[in-house]
């Protein structure tokens, strides 16, 4: 394996006599002076292309929604950012980021960037001029002021933002809100409630091992997760674990890049992922393979479970729902049942369906019944939050004295981890993010009048876009804080240039490994940039200088102090420093908490693994990992529409750097789907559903099912593709419960397609 | 496709044609009756300037022509180099013989210079043919700036020479336009048979309009003319000439290079 | 035998995911176009699964490099200490015989510069005792730095199928192949 990077790499770089030393050598000697010509002077190196040492470097993260959260080391000289690495200390990072990381530097200084606060003469014009950032806050704060004159509350005044930023002091934005009064909040998640949900149910709280502790497994099933391509980083313990005699099973309807690296890969029929975990718990059962003494100790309800699966599930059924052949399972669940420790790793993809949570349940019931919950090396992984206890000082804002809300129930998001207020029952009116579109529309009384978007993209992630396009019509006023001028700054009247992680102070953790990193200001923000509580900062003092005590943000902050004031006791202790200057030194990791469940004590309302859950029945669901049925197919062929490695969302892929390597989208086709169709490989086809519709190249490979077409989530500069065209807002089974609202089915979505 | 090199095109076209007049001439002078001082000089003097002007296009494929009196410092293993010293040589004869051949004409130097000619169609030969592009890696560049310079060299010397030598100059074009012919429609059918990247290059060739064109104008076009006109048109020349500058434009842009294939088997 | 640097491709280990190529643009900042290090998906007719399997290429540092030798004004050297063949750039005359050349199309014409250039193998950061860029940034180590005098070629071809086979040039580069997986598809769909 990697023998050679050991000994080979430290013999290649060792050199006895390198140029360098015998230059100083010579130089000492006075002899160099002597020489003509320079004889002994070595040829001089290329013109302005050469690593030179010498730069000042600073620390920072990578605040993307990425399993891996890297740590970076960014390199400046004169003021600017020269290159980055990998934060060298984090065995996790170990050194390197990804092809998007190292991409950062001409996110940092493209062209494209935004620099100034402009404003739109006519959505969608394209007619943008620059205004000052006077008067684009006097613009807002009027419109506000006007609002709450208008409805009696601040309610009218929407905010939608989600993971474009993960710093913590980023929730400065949801705090800027709190700060104006009661307003409209929309949450949710489109990303993985369901999952979490579903843990919930089973555990009490999503909780995964260490990512470095897979080493340890001697099974791995990567279930619906794509690593090779979104967690890059992880590969390396995957492939370690294998080393030591682990066998990977992955299981995917497409056949992925990680799908190519394990030992076996199924191709399931997408969305029966439920249908397999309860045809191999059910073999698993037969087989008498089930950890009775786990499952006696530390769970309740098996049972009735096992029960279940003896009368409504056969591995011959379950063969059928997922196309998997019953061989098969009943090698691999057996395989499974004897590894010990076996994980499973449970993807988001996995369950972005109507059925996804209970997909879940089942998963983690399999890994319940083996016995691997709370074991190093095992687990049902899926992520955790073990990390973020911060203060979220930036967040906490306190409504202006006298402000009127909502007067109703109003739901949690999963990363807010606030108190509930104690006081008037006044509250944030909260409508889900998964139907912006539809919500916005239907918001009455007052009307949704003014939307703010942060750390969001919504016109190029949300569903329902063309039904989203009539939602910002309806807007009085659209402000986009970005820095591109993406597909939702667009259609927005004002927009306001904000800082990349490299002109901010803020601090990360991750939700996947135990890291945290501190992220340093290391140049000074291009332009007129502002980082989300620099603005917040600024619209406060605009707003209180036209109307007194209209928002309670502080108006002059110290954005150094706000990352210092995110840090308590809990997060020190957690990781072992005294302050966050250790940070300095590179990423510190979590020194406890890194194995999940491994005291047994789980959170669920018996303190057990519930495989009989009595709440998830309460909110409407089977109490049991019963199977749940698919959606049925709205059209001829299912459409995927995964992420790519060349970005994060809408990030990135606009880059000219990442253009080099990935120019333009495709739609992915099997060869005998698209012979039915007459569709060559490379020609233009037109992608078609009740939803809308999408322009784009063919590219034919059985990497994808006959039955399945896909293509990646992506924004492209200078390019009208936009996936979500054919993603409609169905929802996810779960996720109301701590995610504030259900998720969205988005890989349960059906098209067809004629050459254009 | 690759870039049409434009000037590397007219660089080697023109220099093979000088090449080819200063040749044709020197033929002209030892095996046949034309050797009259005046007609020859005019003819080097024309080869003379249209080298020049293949040198001063060739300065534009350079990023930096300044540099380029440096080019002949890698003699060693640079063919590049070796092209550069051999086109020096040959330019020097050609003006000695510019100068030399005021009253009479001097078959040894003449023949001095049509070698120093030959060396740098070998010398060009060599730098047009690396290891890269597996199509040309072997005598076909040679061969085919042979033809050039035949070609040019017989058609245009119709210009010069006296209505004696013509017959003998059409006899050379009209054999080098047939073995032009048949080597030019050949060569693609045996790359069709080759590995990948030979394959690959004879796909370009054959679907180019310019490897037709200078089939047609450059080649059959002539050669019908020469037989139905029973000899060569001073003007043919314009026909042959358009036709080379076509087919080495093929020759550049549509040989393929090993790189492009990349990934996928050879 | 001299001390030869050259890199470990790890096709095996390789995910395809462009780290390195982005880590040495990170580093040298080329123009748009011009990219020292590519990865090559490996075409169906090698690797069954398309764009599954891959080879990150950039310069190979020859043992007798095609740019060396065909660069009229001798800007290209190979060092003696560990064979590196760097390029400089300063003597660059841009008339583009290295990247005719090179059957790997290691070089590649800078068109602000008008000169050629190519992969450096990071030489400046191994003279610091660093390592290459993209060596260092690879999340799976599908890239590492060799010494062929040292090599334990156990396991490893030079001429990996979909990589030019040049024993004249003889490239320093030393390929791990990728496996397959085992593949259970639906039937009857």
């Amino acid at each position: 394996m990697t023998q050679w990077k050991k000994t080979d790499i430290e013999q290649a770089m060792d050199c006895p006599m390198t140029r360098r030393r015998f230059m100083k050598w010579m130089t000492a000697a006075g002899v160099t002076a002597a020489m003509p010509c320079g004889f002994l002077v070595p040829g001089k190196a290329e013109a302005g292309i050469v690593y030179e040492g010498g730069y000042e470097t600073f620390r920072n993260a990578c605040p993307r929604n990425c399993y891996d959260t890297c740590g970076v080391v960014t390199y400046v000289k004169d003021g600017v950012i020269k290159f980055v690495e990998g934060a060298p200390e984090s065995t996790f990072t170990r050194g390197g980021l990804c092809v998007k990381g190292n991409a950062y530097l001409r996110k940092q200084y493209s062209p494209d960037r935004i620099k100034y606060p402009m404003v739109q003469q006519g959505r969608g014009s394209g007619n943008w001029k620059r205004i000052s950032w006077d008067e684009a806050l006097t613009r807002i704060s009027e419109k506000f002021i006007e609002m709450n004159e208008k409805d009696g509350s601040m309610l009218g005044l929407a905010m939608t933002k989600y993971s474009g930023n993960f710093g913590i002091t980023n929730y400065g934005v949801e705090g800027m809100f709190s700060s104006l009064g009661y307003t409209t909040r929309m949450v949710g998640t489109p990303c993985w409630p369901a999952g979490i949900d579903a843990q919930n149910y089973d555990m009490g709280n999503m909780w995964c091992n260490d990512p470095e502790d897979m080493v340890k497994a001697r099974y791995v099933i990567l279930w619906g997760v794509n690593p090779a391509w979104c967690s890059v980083h992880t590969m390396k313990y995957i492939y370690e674990a294998r080393q030591r005699g682990a066998k990977i099973v992955c299981i995917d309807p497409v056949l992925t890049q990680t799908a190519a690296k394990a030992d076996e890969y199924w191709q399931i029929n997408t969305s029966e992922d439920g249908a397999l975990a309860l045809g191999m718990a059910r073999h698993i059962l037969d087989k008498g393979l089930v950890d009775q003494d786990w499952v006696t100790q530390n769970a309740v309800g098996f049972d009735e479970f096992a029960g279940y699966l003896r009368s409504e599930v056969t591995v011959e059924w379950a063969s059928k729902k997922s196309g998997i052949p019953a061989e098969r399972i009943t090698r691999v669940a057996e395989e499974f049942a004897a590894a010990d420790p076996a994980t499973i790793w449970i993807g988001y993809g996995m369950q972005r369906h109507v059925n996804g949570g209970a997909s879940v349940r089942s998963i983690d019931a399999l890994v319940a019944m083996t016995g691997n919950v709370g074991k190093p090396g095992g687990g049902a992984r899926y992520g955790h939050l073990q990390t973020w206890g911060f203060n979220y000082h930036a967040m906490v804002q306190q409504p202006p004295e006298g402000a009127k809300g909502y007067l109703g129930p109003a739901a949690k998001g999963e990363f807010d981890f606030t108190e509930d207020s104690k006081g008037p029952a006044y509250a944030n009116r909260t409508l889900n993010i998964n139907k912006t579109a539809r919500e916005l529309l239907d918001a009455t009384d007052p009307p949704v009048r003014a939307l703010w978007v942060s750390c969001k993209n919504p016109l190029s992630q949300d569903f329902d876009r063309n039904l989203l396009i009539e939602a910002f019509k309806k807007m009085e006023m659209v402000v986009v804080v970005d820095q591109f001028f993406n597909q939702t700054v667009e259609q927005a009247d004002i927009v306001l240039p904000v800082t990349t992680l490299f002109e901010e102070w803020t601090v990360n953790a991750s939700y996947w490994h135990y890291w945290l990193s501190i992220n340093e200001q290391a140049v000074k923000p291009l332009y007129e940039a502002k980082s989300n509580i620099e603005i917040a900062a600024a619209l406060s003092k605009k707003m209180n200088e036209l109307k007194p005590g209209s928002c309670t943000f502080p108006a002059d902050i110290d954005t150094k102090e706000w990352m210092a004031k995110e840090f308590n006791k809990g997060v020190y202790d957690l990781f072992g420093i005294d302050s966050w200057e250790a940070l300095k030194n590179g990423p510190k990791k979590a020194r406890t908490n890194r194995l999940a469940w491994g005291d047994g004590k789980f959170g669920t309302p018996s303190g057990k693994y519930e495989f009989k859950s009595e709440l998830c029945a309460e909110h409407g669901f089977n109490a049991l990992p019963e199977y749940v049925a698919s959606r049925k197919p709205y059209d001829k062929l299912r459409l995927l529409t995964p992420h790519t490695k060349f970005g994060l969302h809408s990030q990135f892929i606009n880059l000219d750097w990442m253009e080099d390597f990935n120019p333009r989208p495709y739609v992915y086709i099997h060869p005998d789907t698209a012979r039915a169709r007459s569709i060559a490989d490379g020609d233009r086809v037109r992608v078609k559903n009740k939803t809308g519709e999408v322009l784009i190249t063919a590219s034919l490979t059985d990497n994808v099912p006959p039955d399945a077409i896909m293509m990646y989530e992506a924004w492209f500069k200078n390019n009208p593709y936009n996936c979500q065209n054919l993603v409609d807002d169905t929802s996810a089974d779960m996720g109301a419960y701590k995610a504030g609202a259900p998720g969205v089915a988005i890989h349960d979505q059906f098209a067809d397609l004629v050459k254009a | 496709m690759n870039s049409y090199e434009m000037p590397l095109v007219l660089f080697t076209v023109l220099g093979q044609s000088a090449i080819g007049l200063v040749a044709v001439s020197a033929f002209r002078q030892v095996a046949g009756p034309d050797a009259e001082p005046g007609r020859i000089r005019l003819e080097w003097l024309a080869a003379g300037l249209v080298l020049v002007a293949g040198l001063i296009a060739s300065v534009f494929h350079l990023g930096h022509p300044a540099g380029m009196v440096r080019a002949l410092s890698n003699l060693g293993t640079a063919w590049l180099s070796r092209e550069a010293l051999t086109i020096g040589i040959f330019l020097v004869l050609l003006a000695a013989g510019l100068i030399l051949m005021r009253e009479k004409t001097s078959p040894m130097l003449a023949v001095a210079t049509a070698a120093a000619g030959l060396l740098v169609i070998v010398t060009m030969g060599m730098t047009y043919s690396p290891p890269s592009f597996p199509a040309i890696n072997n005598a076909l560049p040679f061969v085919f700036f042979c033809l050039t310079a035949l070609l040019l060299g017989s058609s245009a010397g119709q210009v010069f020479a006296v209505k004696a030598s013509q017959p003998m100059l059409t006899r050379i074009l009209t054999v080098t336009l047939v073995v032009a012919l048949v080597i030019y429609l050949l060569v693609p059918c045996i790359w069709l048979s080759g590995g990948e990247i030979m394959k690959q290059t004879a796909g370009q060739w054959l679907a180019s309009p310019l490897y037709w064109g200078r089939i047609v104008i450059g080649l059959v076009l002539p050669l019908a003319l020469v037989k139905r006109l029973k000899g060569t048109p001073a003007w043919l020349w314009v026909l042959i000439l358009a036709g080379e500058l076509m087919g080495r434009a093929v020759f550049f842009a549509g040989t393929v290079h090993t790189a492009a294939n990349m990934g996928g088997m050879y | 035998m001299k001390k030869q640097l050259g890199f470990l491709v790890d096709a095996d280990r390789c995910i395809g995911c462009f780290t390195c190529a982005m880590a040495c643009k990170n580093q040298y900042h080329q123009e748009n176009g011009v990219i020292w290090r590519q990865v090559y998906p490996l075409k169906e007719e090698i690797y069954p699964h398309k764009e599954r399997a891959f080879y990150s290429l950039a310069c190979n540092h020859c043992e007798n490099p095609a740019c060396m030798n065909v660069c009229p004004v001798k800007a290209y050297y190979k060092r003696d200490e560990d064979g590196l063949v760097i390029h400089e750039q300063d003597k660059c005359i841009g008339c583009g015989n290295c990247i005719r050349s090179c059957p790997y199309g290691a070089p590649q014409y800078n068109p602000v510069l008008k000169k050629a250039e190519k992969c450096s193998f990071c030489h400046q950061r191994i003279d610091e005792g660093l390592t290459p860029m993209c060596v260092l940034s690879c999340p799976v180590d599908a890239i590492g730095v060799i010494d062929l005098s040292t090599l334990d070629t156990t396991g490893l071809v030079q001429y990996a199928p979909g990589f030019s086979r040049q024993p004249v040039l003889n490239p320093s580069v030393r390929f791990r192949l990728p496996r397959l997986p085992e593949v259970v598809r639906r039937k009857n769909i």
